[in-house]
């Protein structure tokens, strides 16, 4: 007869035995809800407890929290009960990277797409100040659709785990694909030892094995400390290039991530015909949107009679929900830097688009279009996290109020808050009357000063 | 309920206290949980009580005290089901269910009604608008002529007091946010389906058991 399967909290039906990890082991699961597949990770709270590793479990899930990206495995939810506890992850259906490698070296363009896929998440831990450490194909799995998503943050740092010389100190990862400086035991950047070990993987991913090995670890380690690459004579001479930048035993002269994007063959696309048409004009014209929807056919048309895209009116309402005081997102998200900007306007709303068209222009973002005063612009190279979209809505209070709403739509949210500081902002200094969150938080930030002032005088002298 | 009380309220919620929230809400046992972790910072941020006053609530939201927000008051006033100046966890937790991406739009249309109700009259009278919206543009440093808000006024009644009696009671409001979804938008905080992510220290305090009872409404 048939065993009944054991569900989780009446919401996840487990299956097979994934694999196993230092705290506990990784089942494949259904959501009874979605019908979802899932990948839950359960942890022995006991053994968690009496080793200490309870600030190590609870930093995992704040990194994986910080650490939304398509090509980064995702943290669902935590569950717990007396004595396990539960992460609900992302669930990997390709397997291991490490599989793929293991039959033998990869095409140019696959291994290609995983160094870039592999970079971009990377790039995106180290933007929110996130150091993986234990770069591996291992740790590097794909999806069903082939894409790879960077899995195991167990022995990830975040920057508060740096000592006053600005350097981590604990040597982790794995000694074929570590760093020469983490091997010293000396202080090192999690930024370049990261990137260390991306070179690795490019390596091993064109090679089929990897640069430094010695069946003996205290040889290896010498290799690796050296790294005396000898690069196979199939790999193209810009990759040569590029891995001797990566895997450079100084960490201070070390290729930045910065550069990596800006190489030739890191950006080339190995399949050109699925490349974005690149505008050669040094500026995109606001005609040349591409059409891809009916809305899209109407507003060149409605361009074409000269007729202008009439924004939304809003009521009082709406106005009225706009205040910071009903932001109860504020319980939740401490970084009150939020994915959208507002301003308003007392022009019409024609000068508005038309501007916004100029900002378009200078960026060299394409512009789009779309009906009741929405634009959208995007970008035309790919971020850390894809193609940056923006969109800008602009409202009609009365005919000469407007409402304007900034909002990302798409792609990294610091990416997109430098270009909204640097240059969207000032390019809209003569429309805007006022930026509404500014005056809504000046006042208290002025008072906050005044809120920490009160708190130091209440500490007790010492 | 046992963990409500002032007294044993900064301890972890007891496990039927977690059951019953998570019986009447969207949240699983492990929510209420997680939602224990965020209360219990922001309730003792001004004084060690377990409750959550007014200053408290600002200061979460607007990071100072001192900052008097006349819709912060709103949503306080709201929250403090008991009429105590002070809000317990459960009606924090009740409280909070209404901007859940899973509550019914029943609850949201009505709790936003009594938002905009100033004056608890049971009706969205135009002055309460007026005072509302100019309350707003202030805080925005937005100066618009007495004519210009009274044309906002306009424009708003018009679309939502089909009666025409100057005021908007409950009949209306459903209808006027029916066909104005963006004034809903307040009511549903996607932070919510991220609790446990969020607050995750409450994993090593749970007391949660795998029982078939301890099925919340949103299964």
């Amino acid at each position: 007869m048939e065993s009944k399967p054991h569900v989780l909290m009446h919401r996840y039906e487990l299956g097979r035995l994934l694999g196993q990890g230092t705290f506990g082991k990784v089942y494949y699961a259904r959501s009874t809800i979605t019908n979802h597949s899932v990948a839950i990770k359960v942890i022995d709270k006991d053994k968690v407890m009496k080793t200490g590793q309870a600030e190590q479990i609870k930093r995992e899930i704040s990194v994986m929290r910080l650490a939304r990206h398509p090509n980064i495995i995702q943290l669902f939810e935590v569950l717990a009960n007396k004595n396990k506890i539960y992460f609900v992850i992302e669930c990997a259906k390709g397997g291991e990277l490490f599989n793929k490698v293991a039959k033998g070296k990869l095409k140019e363009d696959v291994a290609h797409k995983y160094f870039k896929q592999l970079i971009n998440a990377v790039d995106y831990c180290h933007s929110r100040g996130v150091y993986h450490r234990d770069i591996k194909p291992e740790n590097i799995l794909l999806d069903e659709n082939g894409n790879l998503k960077v899995s195991d943050f167990g022995l990830s740092a975040l920057v508060d785990s740096k000592r006053q010389d600005g350097l981590l100190h604990t040597p982790c990862g794995t000694p074929a694909y570590v760093a020469p400086e983490v091997i010293k035991r000396k202080g090192y950047d999690g930024t370049k030892a990261d990137i260390w070990s991306c070179g690795i993987v490019l390596f091993v991913l064109l090679a089929g094995y990897l640069p430094f090995h010695d069946p003996n670890l205290i040889e290896m380690y010498r290799k690796i400390s050296k790294a005396e690459l000898k690069c196979p004579n199939w790999f193209p001479q810009e990759v040569c290039e590029l891995l001797g930048m990566m895997l450079n035993p100084n960490p201070d002269t070390r290729i930045p991530i910065s550069t990596i994007r800006e190489n030739c063959w890191f950006k080339k696309g190995p399949n050109i015909k699925n490349k974005r048409p690149v505008v050669e004009n040094s500026t995109v014209s606001s005609s040349s949107t591409v059409l891809s929807d009916q809305n899209d056919c109407d507003d060149i048309a409605a361009e074409a009679n000269g007729e202008s895209v009439v924004p939304l009116s809003i009521n009082a309402f709406d106005i009225i929900s706009r205040s910071v005081g009903f932001d109860l997102s504020r319980f939740f998200d401490e970084s009150f830097k939020k994915k959208e900007a507002r301003f308003s306007s007392r022009l019409p709303a024609n000068v508005i688009i038309s501007k916004l068209e100029d900002i378009a222009k200078q960026l060299r973002m394409k512009i789009k279009k779309k009906a009741a005063g929405l634009l959208k612009l995007e970008s035309l190279n790919e971020g850390r996290k894809g193609v940056l979209s923006i969109d800008a809505e602009i409202f009609e209070v009365i005919p000469c109020f407007h409402m304007v709403e900034v909002k990302k739509s798409n792609g990294d949210t610091l990416e997109y808050q430098k270009i909204l500081k640097e240059d969207i902002r000032p390019s809209l200094h003569d429309i805007v009357w006022v930026w509404q969150s500014d005056q809504q938080l000046q006042s208290q930030q002025s008072e906050q000063h005044q809120h920490t002032d009160d708190q130091q005088q209440q500490q007790p002298q010492s | 309920m046992g963990c409500m009380n002032s007294k044993s309220v900064r301890k972890f919620p007891a496990r039927e206290d977690s059951l019953d929230l998570a019986a009447e809400t969207a949240f699983t046992v492990n929510e209420v949980e997680a939602l224990f972790v965020l209360f219990r910072s922001i309730s003792n941020s001004i004084v060690n009580d377990g409750l959550l006053s007014k200053e408290e609530f600002q200061l979460a939201i607007f990071k100072n005290k001192k900052k008097d927000n006349i819709f912060a008051n709103r949503i306080f006033d709201l929250f403090d089901v008991k009429k105590l100046g002070v809000v317990d966890f459960e009606d924090f937790v009740r409280s909070l269910n209404v901007f859940h991406p899973n509550a019914s739009l029943k609850d949201k249309i009505a709790f936003s009604f009594r938002l905009y109700d100033l004056h608890n009259t049971g009706f969205i009278e135009r002055p309460e608008v007026k005072e509302m919206l100019i309350a707003l543009l202030f805080e925005s440093d937005m100066k618009l002529a007495d004519d210009v808000i009274e044309t906002i006024l306009d424009k708003t009644f018009v679309e939502a007091d089909l009666k025409q009696d100057g005021k908007i009671d409950t009949e209306e409001w459903e209808t006027f946010v029916k066909r104005n979804p963006s004034v809903l938008k307040i009511m549903t905080l996607p932070y919510l389906r991220d609790i446990t992510i969020s607050f995750p220290s409450f994993i090593f305090n749970s007391t949660n058991v795998e029982r078939v009872d301890e099925t919340s409404t949103r299964l």
